[in-house]
C-alpha cells in the first residue's frame, strides 16, 4: 500500500512539473504581442520598463526559473487584462462557486447513476432496466452544453418552475447540477449495472446463495462491494469531466464561477489568467485523480495488503 | 421416521433458451440414507450438476424449470420443490450445504474469511458476530487450517487453494447441516491436494454424521469416498448400485465404458485404456430411444425405438439396459466389469 | 419388464465414425458475432440511422440550392418553412445545408481521429506488449504520465497558439487521445500472448510474424473495432465542447458543435436553431452508443451462445 501511494505521489509531481513547463512553452509561443492592442502606443522607452516589469527582458531559461519558484510559491502572476488584480486572487473569488455547482452535481451523478444501474441490474431484460438504460443513452447523446439551454430554457423560462440562470440562491444550483451530472450520470449508470451483472454471474453468489442469505444480504453486502471497485476506478476521469464540464455550464447559466472566468480570458487573450487557470484547473484534476487512486487502494483489499511486491 | 435424508422420484429439469428447450435432467429417481455418502458419476452436460442444485433450489427459475410429477422430498417430510424462496433460504445453509468445485472463484474476493463463514451462524442460529467469529475459528481449525485466529482475518487471495477449499467446506459445515453436497470437490486441485481434502471430508463425515451427496467424474474419489453410488447418462439414471456393485458387478455398458477409460493399478500395463467413442447426445431434441445408443457397441433395436427401465439386480443393484431382459442375448461382459472378455 | 417380441434384439450396426459428428453446426467467430449483432435490434437501428445521417451529410448540400456561407440580412431567423427547410440563422444563411456541412465536418474529426487512434495507439500498445520487459516498462511509465494531463487543457493551449481550426483539434487529440486505445491494444495483446493458443502456435513452429498476424491481432481486432466505435463520438463531443467555449471551427465553416453553440444563446428566441441540430447531434451519438454496445456484445466471445 505505502509503495503503491509513493507512486502515485511520484507520478502526481511530475506531472504537474510536465504541465506547468509545457505551459510555460506554450505561453511563450502565443502569437500576438503580450501587451495586446495598447503595445502600438507605447514608446520603445515604456516598452523597456514594461518588459523589465514583466521580467520579460530575461532570457527564457532564466524567465523558466523564476516561473517555477513563483509557482512554488503560489503567485501565479498578474492578470494582463485587470493588472490591479492577482490571478491568485480572481480565483479565490471565482472558485467557490465552482466548486459547489461541481460538488452538486458530482453528488447527483453519484447517488442517482449507480442506483439506477443497481436497479437496472437487478431487473435484467425488464422494465426497470429499459428505462434505465433509455435515460443512460439519452445522458450520453445530450451533452452538457445542450442539455443546459433545453433545462434552462424549458423549465426555466417556460415552465418557470426553477430559475434559468444566475446564482443566487438555493434554487439556482438546480439545473446547472443537474445538467452538469447528466451525462455523467448516464456513464456511471452503465458502468455499474455492467459491473453488477458481472459481479452477479459470479461464483462466490452462489456460494452466498447456497448459504440461505436472503435477496437482500446477497446484493447488498457480496454484490454492491464487489460491483462498485471498478468504477471507483473511473472516479478520477469522472470528476475531471465534471470539472472541464464547468466551463460550458457556468456560461449557459451565467453562474460566477471559473469557467466563466476562464471562457472570458480566452475571448480577451488575457495570457496571464489562461495560464494561470490552466495550472490551477490541471492541478486540480491531477490532485484528484491521485486522491481518487488512493482511495482505491483503501477499498480493494488486494492492493491494500500487497506486501510491496510488483 | 424415516432413515432416507433425500428422496428422489422422477426429477425432470429442463432450461428454456433461445433456441428452444433443453432437457437436462429426464426423470432420476434415487434415494440417500442418512450418514451415507452417495456418488454421482458422469460425462460433462449429463445432467449430475444439475441434479444436485436442484436439490438446493439453486438454479434461478425461469430459465430452468421443474417438471410437473418431480418431487424431492427431504428428511421424510419436506417437499422441496413445493417450496418458496423465503422457506428455501431457511433450509440452505443450515440444513443443506454446498461446495463447489471452483475455489479460486467461489469466495467473495472483498470480504474476511471469517466474515463468510460467520455469516450463516449470524444468520441461521441468531449467534451474535463475536460469538460467530469464535465459531469460526473452530471452524478452520476443525478442517485443518494452521493458525485459525490469524487466518480468519485474511482475504481469500491471501490463501491458497486447498486451503480455500477447506475454507469452503467449513462454511458449508458450519451450521452442521444434515446433507452436504459437494459439486465436484476437487477437481481443479493438485492431486496431492485432492488427496487430503478428500480425507477431511471422509472424517468430517465420521464427525458430524451428515450425508454426503459426491458429483465427480474421477472414478478414484468415487472408490475412495463413497458407499453407493449412481452413473448417470444425458439427463437419466443408467445404473445404480453399491461401490462393489459397480466396480465389480456393473451391468450396463456405459458403465463398462466409464471403467475401461480409467487406468486402475490391477490392470495389465500393456493393455490400452478405451475410450467411449462418440459424443454425447443433443439435450434439445433428446432421441426417443436408449440415449446411450448411439455410442454403444451392443446396441439393438429395441435400442432405438425404446427407453428401456430399470431392471433390478439385486436389493443394491439395478441398471436400465435392454441386455438385461429375460429374452435378450447373452453377451459376455468385459473383464473391467467382472467378465473375461476383452472389449 | 414388459415383454417385447424377438426381432427386436438383432443387433444394429454402429456408424462410430457419424457419431463424432458435433451437434450443431459451427460457425466461425466473425459469422457468428454478425450473426449476433444482426439479432441486436438496438444495434442494428443505430447503424442503419449512421449510414442514413452520413449519406445525408454527403450528398445534402450537393443537391441544396442554398450555399453553407451565403449570407442574407433579409432573412434571418427564420422558422423552418418550405424554402428552408431548417430555418435560417442569424446571418440569413440556410440551416439546412450548415447542418449537414457541419455533419460532414463532425463526422470528419471523428473518424480522422479514430484512425489517429487506430495507428498510433494500437502501434504503441503493440510494440509495448509485443517486446514485454524494459520497454514496456518505460513505454507504460510514459503513458501514465501523459494520461493524467487533461487533454482538454493542452488542447486549449494548442489552439490558442496554432489558432482555431479542424487540425489544430486534430492535433491535439494527436497527442493525448490515443492513451486509452494503446493501453487497450497492450491489454488485450498481453492476455493473448499467455493464453495457450498462442504457446501452440510456437511449439509447431510458427514464426513471430505468422503469431502476430495470424492470431494475435485477429484476436485483438474486436475490442479495437468496439473502442473506435465508442472514440469516434468521443471525439466529436470533445470538438462541439471546444465550440461551445469558442475555439472550435472558425465560421464561414460550419461544424455541429459551432452550429448548437450559435443557437444556444438564442434558445428563447429561435429555438429551432438548437433544436433542429441538436436532434442530429444526438441522433450521431446516440447511433454510435448503440452500435458501439451492439458490437460489444457481439464481439464477446464469451457470450457465444
Amino acid at each position: 500500500m505505502l509503495n503503491y501511494t509513493l507512486r502515485r505521489l511520484f507520478y502526481m509531481i511530475v506531472t504537474l512539473w510536465l504541465i506547468s513547463t509545457v505551459v510555460f512553452v506554450l505561453m511563450k509561443n502565443l502569437p500576438g504581442d503580450p501587451f495586446g492592442e495598447a503595445s502600438q502606443k507605447l514608446t520603445a522607452e515604456n516598452r523597456k520598463i514594461l518588459m523589465e516589469q514583466y521580467g520579460l527582458d530575461k532570457s527564457l531559461p532564466e524567465q523558466y526559473l523564476i516561473y517555477m519558484k513563483s509557482l512554488l510559491k503560489g503567485d501565479l502572476g498578474v492578470s494582463y487584462q485587470f493588472p490591479a488584480h492577482s490571478v491568485t486572487d480572481k480565483i479565490k473569488q471565482a472558485f467557490p462557486a465552482s466548486l459547489e455547482l461541481g460538488l452538486w452535481a458530482a453528488l447527483i451523478a453519484v447517488s442517482v447513476g449507480l442506483l439506477l444501474g443497481i436497479i437496472a441490474s437487478l431487473n435484467h431484460n425488464k422494465t426497470p432496466d429499459h428505462a434505465a438504460m433509455v435515460t443512460a443513452v439519452i445522458g450520453v447523446s445530450i451533452p452538457s452544453f445542450v442539455m443546459g439551454p433545453l433545462l434552462s430554457y424549458f423549465v426555466g423560462v417556460k415552465l418557470g418552475w426553477l430559475p434559468p440562470g444566475l446564482w443566487n440562491g438555493p434554487e439556482h444550483r438546480v439545473l446547472p447540477a443537474i445538467a452538469l451530472s447528466f451525462g455523467t450520470l448516464a456513464i456511471m449508470a452503465r458502468m455499474m449495472r455492467t459491473s453488477m451483472l458481472d459481479v452477479l454471474n459470479q461464483d462466490y453468489i452462489k456460494t452466498a446463495k447456497a448459504k440461505g442469505l436472503s435477496g437482500y444480504a446477497i446484493v447488498v453486502k457480496h454484490t454492491i462491494r464487489n460491483a462498485i471497485l471498478p468504477v471507483i476506478t473511473v472516479l478520477g476521469p469522472i470528476f475531471v469531466s465534471l470539472i472541464t464540464g464547468t466551463l460550458v455550464v457556468e456560461k449557459i447559466f451565467s453562474v460566477p464561477g471559473l469557467g466563466t472566468q476562464f471562457i472570458l480570458s480566452i475571448t480577451s487573450n488575457d495570457y496571464t489568467m489562461i495560464s494561470g487557470l490552466t495550472l490551477f484547473y490541471s492541478s486540480i484534476l491531477v490532485v484528484v485523480i491521485f486522491l481518487t487512486d488512493i482511495a482505491y487502494g483503501f477499498i480493494d483489499p488486494r492492493i491494500r495488503l500487497a506486501k510491496g511486491r510488483k | 421416521m424415516s432413515d432416507k435424508i433425500l428422496e428422489v422420484k422422477d426429477l425432470r429439469v429442463s432450461f428454456s433458451t433461445y433456441a428452444g428447450e433443453v432437457q437436462a435432467v429426464r426423470g432420476v429417481n434415487f434415494d440417500l440414507n442418512k450418514g451415507e455418502v452417495l456418488a454421482i458419476v458422469g460425462e460433462s452436460g449429463c445432467g449430475k450438476s444439475v441434479t444436485a442444485q436442484t436439490i438446493m433450489r439453486l438454479i434461478p427459475t425461469p430459465p430452468s424449470v421443474i417438471k410437473q410429477g418431480s418431487s424431492i422430498l427431504f428428511d421424510g417430510k419436506v417437499e422441496i420443490t413445493k417450496l418458496t424462496n423465503r422457506e428455501m433460504e431457511r433450509i440452505r445453509g443450515s440444513e443443506m450445504g454446498m461446495i463447489f468445485q471452483d475455489p479460486m472463484t467461489s469466495l467473495n474476493p472483498t470480504m474476511t474469511i471469517g466474515e463468510q463463514i460467520a455469516e450463516s451462524l449470524i444468520k441461521h442460529q441468531n449467534m451474535k458476530h463475536k460469538a460467530a467469529i469464535e465459531r469460526a475459528v473452530e471452524m478452520l481449525k476443525l478442517v485443518g487450517i494452521s493458525n485459525p485466529e490469524g487466518r480468519v482475518k485474511q482475504f481469500p487471495h491471501e490463501l491458497s487453494g486447498g486451503m480455500r477449499q477447506r475454507v469452503m467446506i467449513a462454511i458449508a459445515l458450519a451450521c452442521n447441516p444434515k446433507l452436504l453436497i459437494a459439486d465436484e470437490p476437487t477437481t481443479a486441485l493438485d492431486v496431492t491436494i485432492q488427496a487430503q481434502i478428500i480425507e477431511l471430508m471422509k472424517k468430517l463425515q465420521e464427525k458430524t454424521d451428515a450425508s454426503i451427496i459426491l458429483i465427480t467424474h474421477d472414478l478414484g474419489v468415487v472408490a475412495d469416498m463413497a458407499q453407493r453410488v449412481i452413473v448417470m447418462y444425458a439427463g437419466k439414471v443408467v445404473e445404480q448400485g453399491t461401490l462393489d456393485d459397480i466396480f465389480y458387478r456393473a451391468e450396463h455398458p456405459y458403465t463398462w465404458g466409464l471403467l475401461r477409460s480409467v487406468p486402475r493399478l490391477d490392470q495389465n500395463t500393456d493393455e490400452e485404456l478405451v475410450p467411449i467413442p462418440g459424443t454425447p447426445p443433443d439435450l434439445f431434441a433428446p432421441p426417443k430411444g436408449c440415449a446411450f445408443a448411439a455410442r454403444c457397441p451392443y446396441a439393438m433395436q429395441a435400442c432405438l425405438e425404446e427407453d428401456p427401465e430399470h431392471t433390478k439386480l439385486s436389493a443394491t443393484h439395478s441398471a436400465a439396459c435392454w441386455l438385461l431382459h429375460p429374452d435378450a442375448p447373452k453377451i459376455e461382459k468385459p473383464i473391467e466389469a467382472g467378465g473375461r472378455h476383452h472389449g | 419388464m414388459m415383454p417385447v417380441s424377438n426381432d427386436k434384439f438383432k443387433p444394429v450396426v454402429q456408424d462410430t465414425i457419424g457419431r463424432e459428428q458435433i451437434v450443431r453446426p459451427s460457425l466461425n467467430y466473425w459469422q457468428d458475432a454478425w450473426r449476433r449483432l444482426k439479432k441486436n435490434k438496438l444495434a442494428m437501428t443505430g447503424l442503419i440511422i449512421l449510414v442514413f445521417l452520413t449519406l445525408m451529410s454527403i450528398f445534402m448540400p450537393l443537391f441544396s440550392s442554398h450555399d453553407y456561407a451565403t449570407q442574407n440580412y433579409d432573412i434571418t431567423n427564420l422558422r423552418p418553412s418550405a424554402e428552408h427547410w431548417f430555418g435560417t440563422d442569424d446571418f440569413g444563411r440556410d440551416l439546412w445545408t450548415r447542418v449537414w456541412w457541419g455533419t460532414r465536418i463532425s463526422l470528419f474529426i471523428g473518424v480522422t481521429a479514430a484512425l489517429i487512434d487506430l495507428v498510433i495507439g494500437v502501434i504503441y500498445g503493440g510494440i509495448s506488449a509485443y517486446y514485454g520487459g524494459r520497454v514496456d516498462n518505460i513505454m507504460q511509465r510514459f503513458i501514465e504520465i501523459i494520461y493524467a494531463i487533461p487533454y482538454l487543457i493542452i488542447a486549449i493551449l494548442l489552439i490558442m497558439v496554432l489558432g482555431p481550426g479542424i487540425w489544430s483539434i486534430l492535433l491535439a487529440y494527436a497527442l493525448t487521445g490515443w492513451v486509452p486505445m494503446a493501453r487497450l491494444v497492450r491489454g488485450q495483446l498481453l492476455a493473448l500472448k499467455e493464453q495457450e493458443f498462442v504457446m501452440a502456435a510456437r511449439t509447431l513452429g510458427a514464426s513471430a510474424r505468422r503469431i502476430i498476424f495470424r492470431h494475435l491481432i485477429p484476436n485483438s481486432l474486436g475490442v479495437i473495432i468496439v473502442q473506435i466505435t465508442f472514440v469516434v463520438p468521443s471525439a466529436i463531443f470533445f470538438e462541439a465542447f471546444l465550440s461551445f467555449i469558442g475555439l472550435g471551427i472558425r465560421p464561414p465553416l460550419a461544424s455541429l458543435g459551432s452550429i448548437l453553440s450559435d443557437g444556444a444563446s438564442v434558445i428563447r428566441f429561435h429555438p429551432h436553431r438548437i433544436l433542429i441540430p441538436t436532434a442530429v447531434f444526438s441522433m450521431i451519438l446516440l447511433s454510435f452508443n448503440l452500435l458501439g454496445d451492439g458490437l460489444r456484445d457481439a464481439l464477446d466471445p464469451k457470450m457465444r451462445k
